[in-house]
């Protein structure tokens, strides 16, 4: 039962979350690592204090950014440990049992503990090295045990059915094994979260750096802390968003925080620590933002680079794709940044191509045109485009040809990410650029069934990949282009090669875009299998979607190029052949949102910013989705559903 | 006295686990080794109740540990260095000393008056050291002043005990108790006895005029942090030295040893051996404890033994070698190093999830 974490936005597997405490700390944040000109700081080192009660850091001064709010229940490795109370204002570690790096499975698996529910915020210890052995990957949570925490006995198990250890948090006991590692720091990370309910949040002590905490966090990390910046401040090193650096090296101070304010031959060991804890406060701002913005991943793409292991990392989430795919938004406003070859198997242009070349069909019988993208969004509203249709006059289908994206349709201009990316122009194509983009256009080709592709694109780059691809399709290419697509020349011979090719309508135009966007959106046929009557009406790009009746079904959404259905639209929708993607809930009628605890169940293959139906006992809704299918299932807190319509049965 | 066994021991879920470990583990040892030629012999300077001694160390190559053919502890690789499989004759046995005598007349002035002899295991265990061989070697050492002879509390009696003390030798028994922590002793080290059994040894020892106990200790086992493992010795030492007949402790900061479940984790960056700044605030903490407390961290200033940072690890060692002789905290007031500051920070920040925060 997640009482104490919510998650409020997501960016992939990353999430900006709350740990509501007496005074909420907003996530991912500092947890721990106490400010190093404490006074306490070394008195505390000489007590005769039984070990179990260093968790207890009352009296630490921190920096404003690292939050005090870690209480620790001590380790079982040596003590018994009687059941700590739960407290609002802190998370308490369970007592536990850590298991380091390199712990064999049938040790971790023979110690693992019990863990009791409290009633407070609560986190449990397990190792990503097995943590199936401690968290089954129950997709219910079962009963909720709270108010039951008090009388727990200490010996007592109080996992719920599923074994689910009653948490708000997650802590990785093996993370100084797996942090540095890319493939072993994935596999927990993924195994991990995966694993562990989806609105509990993920603790990882002692190993964020300034360099690798945009990392963590990108994986799906939610809780780090200040100790390994102190420590390694401590030995004289001198830590910066791109590089760790030992402090004698350094002539001048490449910052201007408070601690770095001094001459440099005044800043010693101590300030490096402060230091380095200001750094790493202010990375984790900047990541932040990025999450609320929904552009960690451009962020990455660059700061990944400064160490091997983080862009490593990156890499190999990118292979870890239904992870990171289940976590991705389908739409959203924010833009994508093509500037490196990473940007090429970002979930966004994955499943664009994926899509358009397993979902979308071409509903025109004419002629292809393959035209290159323009840097203007959409492609319509540019110039070079405008010319192009002027010289094609609606005689054939344009296609614009792009890195990142591959291939876009017409149809699908506005569709998220086809309006929404900005690349680096430099007429330079890179190979893995040309191997990505030709090998959608093969795809693509092999889907489709056009009479002739003229490909209307500039020489290098473009012409290369159509002579690629023109070999390995039956469809015969021609090329139109000498020079550059724009000249007098090139766009009189575009419209001369199109000459008795037959004109098609307005009507059919819009009725084959709005058609093109629901096999996009909702799968394989769905724009026949749910339009079979169509009547379009009002002006692109906000076309309203109406049956024979001229009953609105839905409306095109312009600024992600998606559907939204009225009721009827939802309720066809439901009674369709195309797969309907259903959230089921409780008995109530929602107003404005659904909240996870209302679900009953849902679709797995949800995904944030799908449309769904809202099913239950009481009504029936069409919305838009806020957490993806597993999530709503299991989480316990926050907005499942944005409802659009709502209907009491 | 109880006589516990490995076997009553073994029902235990986490020891079940840790056997099989830790059988897995040894199993990937190949080699094999002389059952005539000791496993190791050295000549060193000892602080023992008499006072100093110039000592003969002899590491005897047995059949090798009981317990640890079921497993065994956790950080023990000594096992590996027995002979595979089985016994060592008596004539074998006796080669091995005479080969340590050998070495003695080689490179010592003359006999050492302190002889301490170890196996892989237990020299009180008549299946490793025969009744036969035991006496011999008594007799063998019969003109020292102070012989050490280690074994788990299970072998130890009054009646053994009396083989090296009639011939008017001061006999120690040392007992690898690793804590006096019953719980880190059976989870962390997998060792299977109880600190009551410890006592017991302890009284069977003192029935017999002329012997006393040395305790062994381990600092820093598997899943603890640094500061779990500090206060846990410290607490340790101050058990033993309350306990009658306990006249020595010698901790030993526990290094990674092949072929051991503390190599995997080290390996796995789920392990370091203890700061060398721990050994000496236990010692410096330990003072008023009724007994010697002394350290000779193996393998210091590596990364595979006890050690600070590299620049200040011999110095350190100096200082605790020095208070192992003279038993003088001052010692440690006359080494200092930046490094103190970092190991401050680990005690105070380190926990078992997320050890180890520093190499």
């Amino acid at each position: 039962m997640t009482d104490y974490f919510e998650v409020h936005d997501r960016d992939g597997a990353a999430r900006l979350g709350e740990l509501r405490l007496t005074e909420p700390v907003t996530t991912p944040a500092l947890v721990a690592g106490a400010d190093p000109d404490d006074p306490n700081a070394d008195s505390r080192v000489d007590t005769d204090d039984d070990a179990a009660s260093t968790g207890d850091d009352a009296g630490y001064s921190r920096h404003p950014d690292t939050a005090a709010i870690i209480r620790d229940g001590g380790s079982l490795w040596t003590d018994d440990r009687a059941v700590p109370d739960g407290e609002a204002d802190v998370l308490t570690i369970l007592p536990h049992r850590a298991f380091p790096a390199g712990t064999r499975e049938e040790v971790i698996d023979s110690f693992a503990p019990s863990w009791p529910a409290i009633d407070g915020p609560s986190a449990a210890v397990i190792s990503g090295d097995a943590p199936t052995v401690i968290v089954d990957a129950g997709e219910s949570r079962g009963e909720s045990t709270d108010d039951t925490g008090a009388a727990t006995d200490d010996t007592e198990a109080a996992t719920d059915d599923t074994g689910t250890p009653p948490v708000d948090a997650f802590v990785l006991s093996n993370a100084q094994g797996v942090v540095g590692h890319a493939s072993a720091f994935v596999d927990a990370v993924v195994r991990t979260r995966e694993a562990v309910p989806p609105d509990t949040a993920l603790y990882l002590a002692g190993v964020a750096t300034p360099r690798n905490v945009a990392t963590l966090v990108y994986a799906g990390v939610d809780l780090v802390d200040a100790t390994a910046a102190r420590v390694a401040g401590s030995r004289g090193r001198y830590l910066t968003t791109d590089d760790e650096r030992f402090l004698e090296d350094l002539r001048e101070l490449p910052c201007s925080c408070p601690a770095c304010r001094v001459p440099r031959s005044e800043f010693d060991r101590r300030d490096c620590e402060r230091h380095n804890v200001n750094v790493l406060a202010g990375e984790l701002r900047r990541v932040r933002q990025r999450i609320r913005e929904g552009r960690l991943r451009d962020y990455l793409e660059g700061q990944a680079r400064h160490d091997q292991w983080t862009t490593a990392t990156m890499r190999e989430l990118d292979q870890e794709y239904s992870y990171l795919e289940r976590r991705t938004p389908v739409v959203r406003d924010e833009q994508v940044t093509a500037a490196t070859d990473d940007t090429l198997r970002r979930v966004e242009i994955q499943r664009f191509a994926e899509r358009v070349t397993s979902r979308y069909r071409c509903r025109f019988d004419g002629p292809l045109v393959l035209v290159p993208c323009s840097a203007r969004k959409p492609y319509s509203e540019s110039q070079s485009h405008g010319q192009f249709r002027d010289a094609i006059q609606y005689r054939a289908h344009l296609v614009s040809m792009t890195s990142p994206i591959g291939v876009v349709p017409q149809e699908l201009e506005l569709t998220y990410p086809a309006q929404h990316y900005d690349t680096v122009v430099t007429g330079e194509w890179t190979e893995t650029e040309k191997t990505f983009v030709a090998d959608v256009l093969r795809a693509y080709l092999r889907r489709t069934d056009y009479p002739r592709v003229i490909a209307h694109v500039p020489p290098d780059g473009y012409r290369d990949i159509c002579e690629r691809v023109a070999a390995d399709v039956d469809v015969p290419f021609e090329f139109t282009v000498a020079d550059h697509p724009t000249t007098t020349d090139s766009i009189s011979s575009l419209m001369q090669t199109l000459d008795g090719e037959e004109k098609y309508r307005k009507r059919e135009r819009q009725h084959n875009t709005v058609r093109a966007i629901a096999d996009y959106q909702f799968g394989d046929g769905a724009g026949d299998a749910l339009f079979p009557d169509l009547q379009t009406t009002s002006r692109y790009p906000k076309l309203q979607l109406r049956d024979g009746e001229g009953e609105q079904l839905a409306t095109m959404v312009p600024n992600y190029g998606v559907l939204s259905f009225t009721l009827a639209g939802a309720r066809r929708w439901a009674d369709s052949a195309a797969p309907t993607k259903r959230v089921e809930i409780d008995s109530f009628v929602p107003r404005g949102s659904v909240l996870a605890p209302g679900v009953v169940d849902a679709d797995e293959a949800i995904r944030v910013g799908d449309e769904v139906v809202v099913e239950g006992p009481d009504a029936f809704a069409v919305g838009r989705a806020q957490m993806f299918g597993r999530e709503m299932r299991a989480a316990t807190r926050g907005v499942a559903v944005k409802v659009r319509h709502v209907e009491e049965r | 006295m109880s006589q516990p066994t490995p076997e009553v021991y073994e029902r235990g879920r986490g020891m079940d686990a840790h056997n099989q470990a830790m059988r897995e583990i040894r199993a990937e040892k190949d080699a094999s080794y002389d059952p005539h030629e000791p496993t190791r012999v050295w000549l060193d300077e000892d602080n023992t109740p008499g006072g100093v001694y110039q000592s003969l160390t002899i590491i005897l190559n047995t059949g090798g540990c009981r317990w640890a053919r079921a497993g065994g502890c956790t950080m023990c690789g000594y096992v590996a260095e027995s002979v595979e499989g089985g016994s060592v004759t008596h004539e074998a046995l006796m080669d091995q000393v005479d080969a340590c005598l050998e070495h003695e007349r080689e490179n010592a002035d003359g006999p050492a008056p302190l002889v301490k002899i170890y196996t892989s295991g237990s020299f009180l265990d008549e299946r490793e050291v025969s009744a036969e061989s035991r006496r011999a070697i008594a007799e063998t050492f019969a003109d020292r002043e102070r012989i050490v002879v280690e074994s788990l509390p299970d072998f130890i009696s009054r009646e053994k005990v009396r083989d090296f003390t009639q011939h008017g030798l001061q006999t120690d028994v040392a007992v690898g108790l690793e804590t006096a922590t019953d719980r880190v002793r059976h989870d962390c080290v997998n060792k299977y006895f109880d600190f009551a059994d410890f006592e017991d040894a302890c009284a069977e020892v003192r029935a017999v005029n002329e012997a006393g106990v040395k305790a062994y200790l381990l600092m820093k086992p598997p899943f603890l942090s640094e500061r779990e493992a500090l206060e846990d010795t410290i607490s340790s030492v101050r058990r033993c030295g309350a306990v009658d007949g306990c006249h020595t402790v010698s901790v030993n900061p526990c290094n990674v040893q092949r072929y051991t479940m503390v190599d995997e984790l080290h390996f796995r960056d789920g392990y370091r051996p203890p700061w060398l700044w721990s050994v000496a605030a236990m010692l410096e903490r330990t003072t008023d404890t009724d007994a010697i407390v002394v350290s000779d961290p193996v393998g210091h200033g590596s990364d595979r033994g006890a050690h600070n940072c590299g620049e200040c690890d011999d110095r350190v060692q100096t200082a605790i070698k020095d208070f192992d002789l003279r038993q003088d905290p001052s010692v440690f007031e006359q080494v200092s190093c930046a490094c103190e500051r970092t190991w401050e920070l680990v005690l105070a920040e380190e926990r078992s999830y997320s050890q180890p925060l520093v190499n």
